[in-house]
């Protein structure tokens, strides 16, 4: 495609030589971004490249939107062979990935002066900060808080102790009816609680996994406590917790920005912060928040302007675009304090909630804590296996798979 | 058609075999000599790198005293084009030639030197992960060639044990690397040929003198060339050890003068640490005085040499089998074959052509990747760096653990291969038997003459075959949920307990039965119907007046012509169930604990959750072997082909 179009221009250029036209001045240079966006969010992107490539003369940002499932491996597949984008968007858990196989994703590291590392959310870059070094810009963060039906619950609750009671007084049981309903055997929702004991998965600034460690399972037996008080219902899933939401019989749920497309009309929701745990002293539960980020590709050619471009989308006039139109939270702090977007009680919101929020884990080694993390959750979640148990367990599967991974 | 003569086959056949052999002997031959040789340079240039790196160490690190030592030491060593230091974003210390005036160190690093920037955190990161995994996975001493043939080198600048920045040095232009001559190889052929001339006139058109005389001569001058070129290869490595050495000498040396000179304390680094591997661990090649390590050398020799030993064997073997194939006349044959049935080769050559670009390639590439150790830490290696032989297949099928006594009864490992055979063993015997049973049952039901709406019922049971298969499978998948589900609700109506499904390997084990079993019948079905529709019905009217009961009739004359239809379907039904991907991984995900994974699933996680690609390769090949042995077995006893 480059090469035709290479062969397109180099004609076009000897003809104008040859009518004695007089050249141009500076070839255009074309910054190629992929994203996974659909509908708002892709409009919004759009706009955003639109105006850059308005108030910057002699380059052109093009998008492409590529379908979210496959977006990853198109990623690993195309960029290290020099094949794809100058700039992508995705969800830091990918990042660690990306970076051990290579030739993907440029540090921009050396491009970060103090203005533009400050104007974010300093958590949002944390999580595009692999082992030292930043690879790429924060362009909004997804959270995990409260949403309640406003028809059940007048105030929010605070704390845990408020929570339960809240939720009990809300639960049948027999009617089906839940006073509490998140996706609680899936560890993403569930780390909410862990940390807020101060638990984590790898050991702070290693990779070196701590799924059992003493906080972690303090938060699984908070878990077991809220699931004996029985205000969860059995065998939560999405599908699940939508339908209950949907029909009324949920009162209030812990789930991020992805669940507000799928709110029947009639539900009058809110949203409120989660809240915090008596149990772990009083501490806030700190769910862990996904980051989008904007990369550069390490084998493009205009690593320059497509740094640019990012620093752009990221600064106050593409991040105003990326929340009213897209509805994305933008990890730059500064657009707060716009007016529209301060009225906006869902950016208020999870704004709000990210203040706690810790990232999640960027490391390649986090894709081996999945599965024997959800078997420790499904364990723990029927009460087939004491927390303890249950995370030693898993603790023993992650290191077994790191060390044949690691093997020489 | 004239006797084909065996003299001038086999003369042919040695001919070329050994000009292939000779030909790949050649180029294993050079690539070893060009690794060797480049090894040594890059060695040679680390141990300098190493030198001038411990000098700027005892100088501190930074400021006017790392560049006086970095002057200092590059007076005494020629052949380096540049030298810089840098820490985090400032350079400390240059003699790149842009370098001077207004932009000499010390200075913030400029736009350009982003990837000087980046090399620094990229190897001090290195470091870091090096020492957490107490093991060497990421380089901490790079080494890149410039365009302009030198190398370019970096490795950390530590102060007190810590990466602080690193030391960057470009060497000048490489010498060319060392051309092999072609004549012995040249030899090794021509001297054969003419031996088997002599052969030729003496022993006439006896074929079996003549193949033994060849494959004797063939081996033999092989085995000549290839103990040259190993004793060649050998002594190059040892060469290349001593120039090392000489070097450790040479830099210690210059390090001395040069601490001297700049009023340093003598230097605490022990040369014997200068020759060192990406990830800085000593090879032990050169002790500290700078002597060469007779016994780590020849061990590393033997390494090298046993590499190219064995490239060189698969070629011989490779040249000795060709020569027997053209000797013997396979070759002949073929040509034949060829132009004889040159239209059916025609017809057949684009089927061909695809099946090579999609069948064989990615099968071809499956198999080796299972002889690899690719995972997701190194898929920018090539497969030749990752190889670990037959590891992973020691890995899987030399695990018999599938079982912990513990008190009170047994503890499964759901992840061990034996465990997840049987339990696939038993996944399949039993939904095939259910499928065939029950849609032999509906078909003799449809085959009914009398029975009314017949074709409406037929459409209804096919129906669950025309769905898409995943479809029905997150459809059970929901029907199956404890609280909300169909299934449960039933149970509660009828006064029973709801029944968890996905908590207990045999309820999720019935669960994905159920569902496959829906899923199953109606192929069965509809091949046992066509199948009984073709059986004469004078076959039972002989048999009614013969005064057979409906069940013998059935036993005589149903299930024998049923036969010729039925088997190729189990048969397949079988396969299918054995890979039955969809269901497994959609319905029961393996829960609880991995407990109903099949095989297919369990490589697939092993693939895409724990990143172990060689590994998981390994699995496919086993699965694959499993079911190939079930074939042939199954086609010869059953000869279920010819019917």
């Amino acid at each position: 495609m480059q090469s035709r179009l290479d062969r397109l221009f180099a004609v076009l250029l000897a003809l104008a030589v040859l009518a004695g036209a007089p050249l141009p001045a500076s070839a255009e240079t074309e910054v190629l971004v992929w994203h996974a966006y659909r509908a708002a969010e892709k409009a919004a992107i759009e706009k955003v490249a639109a105006a850059y490539s308005a108030s910057h003369p002699g380059v052109k940002v093009t998008t492409l939107a590529v379908p979210y499932d496959a977006f990853a491996d198109k990623i690993s597949a195309a960029v290290p062979r020099g094949k794809g984008p100058d700039v992508f968007i995705y969800a830091q858990d990918r990042l660690g990935g990306w970076i051990e196989a290579g030739n993907t994703v440029e540090p921009v590291d050396f491009f970060l002066d103090k203005p533009t590392r400050d104007r974010f959310i300093p958590s949002t870059l944390d999580a595009v900060t692999y082992k030292g070094t930043v690879y790429g810009l924060p362009v909004n963060y997804k959270v995990i808080t409260l949403i309640y039906n406003k028809k059940l619950v007048t105030t929010p609750p605070r704390t845990s102790t408020e929570l339960v009671a809240t939720a009990k007084k809300l639960t049948d049981k027999a009617a089906g009816r839940f006073g509490l309903a998140y996706w609680y055997s899936d560890y993403y929702y569930h780390a909410a609680l862990q940390n807020a004991f101060g638990g984590r998965v790898f050991e702070k600034g290693t990779a070196k996994p701590v799924l059992n460690a003493p906080e972690n399972v303090k938060g699984l037996d908070l878990l077991v406590k809220w699931i004996d008080e029985g205000i969860l219902p059995a065998e939560p899933s999405t599908a699940l917790i939508t339908a209950l939401f949907n029909q009324g019989k949920a009162a209030m749920i812990f789930t991020g920005p992805w669940f507000l497309g799928e709110i029947a009309p009639e539900i009058d929701y809110g949203l409120a912060q989660l809240p915090t745990l008596a149990e772990a002293g009083n501490a806030p539960m700190r769910p862990w928040m996904t980051v989008e980020g904007a990369y550069i590709a390490a084998p493009s050619k205009n690593k320059d302007v497509a740094y640019d471009f990012v620093k752009y989308l990221t600064d106050r006039d593409g991040a105003r675009i990326m929340a009213l139109e897209g509805r994305q939270s933008p990890s730059n702090k500064a657009i707060y304090d716009d007016p529209k977007v301060a009225a906006d009680p869902v950016l208020k919101a999870f704004r709000t909630q990210v203040e706690v929020a810790v990232p999640m884990p960027n490391l390649a080694e986090m894709t081996m804590v999945w599965s024997p993390a959800t078997i420790m959750m499904a364990s723990v979640a029927k009460r087939s296996t004491p927390p303890k148990a249950a995370a030693d367990k898993a603790q023993a599967e992650v290191l077994k798979s790191l060390s044949e991974l690691r093997r020489k | 058609m004239t006797a084909p003569s065996h003299r001038l086959r086999f003369l042919a056949g040695l001919v070329l075999a050994g000009g292939l052999a000779a030909w790949l002997a050649h180029g294993f031959a050079s690539d070893a000599r060009r690794r060797v040789a480049a090894d040594g340079e890059v060695r040679r240039a680390v141990v300098a790198l190493r030198a001038v790196t411990s000098l700027v160490e005892s100088s501190g690190g930074e400021g006017d005293g790392a560049r006086r030592a970095v002057v200092a030491w590059q007076a005494g060593a020629p052949g380096v084009v540049q030298l810089r230091v840098a820490r985090g974003m400032q350079l400390e210390a240059s003699s790149a030639a842009g370098d001077a005036g207004g932009q000499a160190a010390p200075r913030r690093l400029a736009r350009e030197e982003k990837p000087l920037y980046d090399r620094a955190q990229r190897i001090a990161t290195a470091v870091r992960t090096n020492r957490e995994e107490q093991g060497g996975r990421k380089d901490e001493v790079e080494v890149e060639r410039l365009p302009s043939g030198g190398l370019s080198l970096a490795a950390p600048l530590d102060l007190d044990g810590a990466p602080v920045g690193i030391v960057e040095l470009e060497t000048a232009p490489l010498p060319p690397a060392p051309s092999t001559p072609w004549w012995p190889f040249l030899l090794a052929v021509l001297v054969p040929a003419a031996a088997f001339g002599l052969v030729m006139l003496l022993a006439g058109q006896r074929r079996a003198v003549l193949a033994v005389a060849a494959t004797f001569l063939l081996a033999a001058s092989l085995f000549v060339l290839s103990r040259g070129t190993v004793a060649r290869i050998g002594e190059e490595r040892r060469q290349a050890a001593a120039s090392v050495a000489e070097r450790v000498r040479e830099q210690a040396s210059l390090v001395r003068s040069a601490s001297v000179s700049l009023g340093l304390p003598a230097s605490a680094a022990d040369p014997a640490g200068w020759d060192v591997d990406p990830f800085r661990r000593p090879r032990g090649e050169v002790a500290s005085d700078g002597s060469v390590v007779e016994t780590r050398r020849e061990a590393a020799v033997e390494e090298e040499v046993r590499h190219l030993g064995r490239s060189l064997l698969a070629a011989a073997l490779l040249a000795l089998a060709l020569l027997l194939l053209i000797g013997l006349g396979a070759f002949h044959r073929l040509g034949r074959t060829i132009k004889v049935n040159r239209q059916a080769y025609v017809y057949i050559a684009p089927a061909l052509l695809g099946m090579m670009v999609l069948v064989f390639y990615p099968f071809t590439y499956g198999i080796t990747l299972s002889f690899t150790d690719s995972n997701i830490y190194n898929t920018q290696k090539p497969l030749a760096d990752l190889w670990v032989g037959l590891r992973n297949y020691g890995d899987i099928l030399g695990d018999f653990a599938f079982a912990k006594k513990v008190e009170g009864g047994f503890v499964f490992n759901y992840l061990n291969f034996y465990w997840t055979l049987l339990f696939n063993v038993f996944w399949t015997v039993t939904n095939v038997t259910i499928g065939v049973t029950s849609g032999l049952l509906l078909a003799l039901v449809l085959n009914t003459r009398a029975l009314a709406l017949r074709p409406v019922y037929r459409v209804l049971l096919i129906l669950p075959w025309a769905m898409p298969n995943y479809i029905t499978a997150l459809i059970w998948k929901g029907m199956f949920h404890q609280q909300f589900g169909i299934i449960n609700q039933l149970f509660q109506m009828v006064g029973l307990q709801a029944v968890n499904w996905f908590d207990h390997p045999f309820t999720s084990f019935l669960a994905a039965l159920t569902t496959n079993a829906w899923l199953s019948f109606p192929f069965m079905m509809v091949v046992s119907l066509g199948a009984l529709q073709s059986i004469p019905a004078d076959l039972y009217e002989a048999a009614r007046v013969d005064g057979a009961s409906r069940w013998q009739a059935f036993r005589a004359i149903t299930l024998p012509s049923l036969r010729p239809a039925l088997v190729p379907a189990v048969i397949l039904s079988v396969v299918w169930t054995f890979n039955m991907f969809n269901i497994i991984y959609l319905v029961t995900a393996g829960d609880p604990g991995g407990s109903t994974e099949i095989l297919i699933t369990q490589a697939y996680k092993f693939a895409f959750e724990r990143y172990r690609y060689g590994y998981a390769a390994a699995y496919s090949v086993v699965i694959f072997g499993i079911l190939l042995v079930y074939g042939v077995f199954q086609n010869r006893y059953s000869k279920a082909t010819e019917a």
